[in-house]
């Protein structure tokens, strides 16, 4: 098995084509893995990882924790909510604290985009990026691209839409930098205040009409409405979005051919997904859930390789 | 104090001597004499070794964050840093705490005077707490001592409030600063918005939010002089931290039509675009923030052609408890003080004298200081320098080190200053 370029995972931003490759033919030999009666495998057995969660999480932790226990690491859990700074003890001195432990990896979300590139000049574990801010999502990239692979193989060529709160989203960011490396064409879609209005210089297409990026792809990633991360306001009511953003089952069926329809969830039902939609035969959306297991044992098996 | 200064190049475009190398005699902080092998006879000699001398130099925006932040820096830790830096004269803003909004606050840093080459001027607030709502009492102020009228970091926001003030300070001739920023449309904002802020998921501040502000303001201007009869000679607005192409080319026409306006830029501006960002540092974390290569290249054009008049440090000083951090809680603000020189050496494309102009004649212009000049009789306010000299700034004499500059090597070293009847000698680095 090849070697990563990187000793963390900050971002898709910092990995090679190759890198993202590696990741994800390790992950489909994992995901064999995960399937069979015994689940478990010895690789991570002298690997003790703390998952430091600076914002709330239910599934990408759940997921983490799974993937580590998977690979026998010894795991503990750290939850914050709001940022360290509010509490009084930095990020760096929370962090050391826990490495005082002797802890070998850390898997970290928090809510300042940069804060896991800011710990990872600092302290000497690895650190996996969870999710920083508007920033990035490594592993939430790399799975939605390897269930992506899963269903349509190669990604070369492929149209991939992403559709709803770009703005705020470190998932269409991710999910930009990681298709774009595989030579996937992407198209944002969203009111135009959720668009930031300096993709298309990075070869972005931008769509405003949510039946236009229907029919001109063949995945079409949903996002969830980020009202938390929205500090001022961006459009008028979920009502409204769900009128002209949201999809529906029966916008699906009048598309002249099958798309993969796939969310990171949570879902709001009813405001960018009808339950019709997110339960028809066009969602993968458990599938991603899934994987999500197996990319991230895959992350960490190769990191603790570096 | 006497004092033989043995084999200084002068450099001040308003000296006869401007370009040679002379002795300086200076007695009872006056220049006595300048020539060739003046006698050293009971008098302290400085060896200039043909190092430069000009006029000293002027920084129009410093931070002293005293009283009330003394951690971060103090009046005689900012002293020391504007020595280092060849400033023998510094404009502090108000934004401490308490702000320097009536004449107790403003007596407080004036009375911290101290035996020093290094004279502190400050600009007291336009409104109280530099809130933006209720004026300070003005006249009072000026009338103590008070050179300019600014809220400093908290830009004035509210357009009636902007021109009540311009009118209040006209029969007084008393300069208003303000930096342009229409604080509305960079909310939460974390540096320069554009691509490089949406590939790093921060939220960005639009070029626009300056430029629209600077609008208002020059109209403003244009407004109050509409109903005064008296021509203005010398600026009334002072427009800070000028960071974009547009914002140049705003103040280049506004001074075509004669406003009375003036600029400034800080140096580290002509340094750093966008981009370097990327690494999330925040000794990078400014504000105005880093723009684009074509702003880089606008303000250089705006400095040679003279539209921008002057050059400051912004010198931002902050414990590192303020910057060691995420990136969005890390404070703004670079210490400038220590390398303006070496930066408007390295990277201004103004000849050596055009930069002494631009931190001597200009920013005193601006702020109604009598003009200095190295002539007989003059009196002796000194910044000694040598613009070839490459030396490593390894150390500050600030209490801050938040510095993208510390650790690098420069080009362009400041040898000393002298000034109210004191000599700080730095020489040569080593």
């Amino acid at each position: 098995m090849t070697k990563l370029s990187v000793r963390h995972l900050l971002g898709i931003k910092n990995l090679t084509e190759n890198d993202i490759h590696t990741i994800l033919d390790t992950a489909s030999q994992f995901k064999d893995v995960i399937n069979r009666p015994i689940k478990k495998v010895p690789s991570l057995r002298d690997i003790t990882i703390a998952n430091v969660f600076f914002e709330n999480s239910t599934r990408t932790r759940l997921s983490f924790e799974l993937a580590e226990k998977r690979l026998s690491a010894d795991v503990v859990n750290f939850s914050a909510s709001g940022s360290s700074v509010k509490k009084g003890e930095t990020l760096l001195d929370t962090v050391n604290n826990i490495l005082a432990m002797k802890v070998d990896m850390i898997v970290m979300r928090h809510s300042s985009p940069g804060a896991p590139h800011y710990l990872s000049g600092k302290i000497p574990a690895n650190v996996v990026n969870a999710g920083d801010g508007t920033h990035e999502h490594p592993t939430q990239a790399l799975l939605d691209a390897f269930s992506m692979r899963e269903k349509l193989g190669d990604l070369a060529g492929k149209k991939i839409a992403i559709i709803g709160d770009i703005l705020h989203s470190r998932v269409a960011l991710s999910n930009i930098f990681c298709l774009q490396k595989l030579g996937a064409e992407v198209m944002v879609c969203g009111p135009t205040t959720l668009i930031p209005k300096y993709l298309p210089e990075i070869g972005v297409r931008v769509s405003h009409q949510v039946k236009e990026a229907l029919e001109w792809c063949d995945v079409a990633n949903v996002l969830r409405i980020q009202l938390e991360r929205q500090q001022i306001k961006y459009f008028p009511s979920l009502r409204e979005y769900s009128l002209y953003f949201g999809i529906t089952k029966a916008m699906l069926d009048n598309l002249n051919r099958e798309i993969v329809l796939m969310h990171p969830g949570p879902i709001n039902r009813g405001v960018e997904l009808s339950s019709d939609a997110a339960d028809s035969s066009h969602s993968i959306i458990l599938n991603q859930v899934e994987n999500g297991v197996a990319v991230r044992m895959a992350v960490l098996y190769l990191l603790a390789q570096q | 104090m006497n004092l033989l200064l043995r084999s200084v190049q002068i450099i001040d475009k308003a000296s006869p001597w401007n370009g040679q190398i002379k002795d300086i005699r200076v007695e009872d902080n006056r220049i006595a004499e300048i020539g060739e092998n003046l006698s050293a006879a009971g008098m302290d000699v400085v060896e200039g070794n043909n190092c430069c001398i000009s006029p000293g130099w002027l920084d129009m925006r410093v931070a002293s964050r005293d009283p009330g932040f003394e951690h971060k820096e103090d009046l005689d830790s900012v002293r020391q840093a504007a020595m280092q830096g060849g400033f023998t004269e510094i404009v502090l803003l108000p934004n401490s705490q308490p702000v320097v909004d009536s004449k107790d606050t403003l007596n407080y840093v004036r009375q911290r005077r101290r035996q020093s080459p290094v004279c502190v001027h400050v600009a007291a607030a336009v409104t109280k707490h530099a809130a933006g709502t209720d004026f300070t009492e003005m006249i009072d102020l000026h009338t103590a001592g008070a050179v300019a009228f600014t809220d400093g970091d908290n830009p004035i926001q509210h357009a009636d409030i902007f021109l009540k003030t311009l009118l209040y300070l006209r029969p007084m001739n008393a300069l208003l600063i303000n930096r342009p920023e229409d604080k509305q449309l960079t909310l939460f904002g974390q540096m320069n918005e554009g691509l490089t802020s949406t590939l790093l998921g921060l939220k960005g501040m639009p070029p626009l939010a300056e430029e629209m502000m600077l609008t208002r303001d020059l109209n403003l201007l244009k407004y109050i002089l509409e109903q005064t009869t008296e021509p203005a000679t010398l600026p009334l607005l002072h427009i800070s931290l000028v960071s974009t192409a547009r914002s140049v080319e705003l103040i280049r026409e506004a001074k075509k039509q004669g406003l009375p306006v003036s600029c400034e830029v800080a140096a580290h501006q002509l340094v750093y675009h966008d981009e370097a960002l990327l690494t999330f540092d925040t000794n990078l974390k400014v504000n105005p923030p880093f723009r684009k290569v074509a702003d880089i290249q606008a303000l250089r054009d705006g400095l040679v052609d003279g539209t921008i008049d002057c050059v400051v440090s912004d010198h931002c000083p902050h414990d590192e408890e303020s910057k060691n951090l995420e990136f969005d809680h890390a404070e703004f603000g670079i210490t400038g003080l220590e390398t303006v020189f070496a930066l408007l050496t390295m990277h201004s494309g103004l000849s050596v004298e055009s930069i002494v102009e631009k931190l001597t004649s200009e920013p005193r212009r601006i702020l109604r200081l009598p003009a200095l000049s190295i002539a007989e009789g003059q009196t002796a306010n000194f910044t000694f320098f040598d613009p070839a000299k490459e030396w490593t700034y390894t150390k500050s004499a600030s209490k801050a080190i938040n510095s993208p500059f510390l650790g690098k090597t420069l080009k362009g070293h400041v040898s000393g200053v002298l000034n109210q009847g004191h000599i700080r000698w730095f020489g040569q680095p080593s």
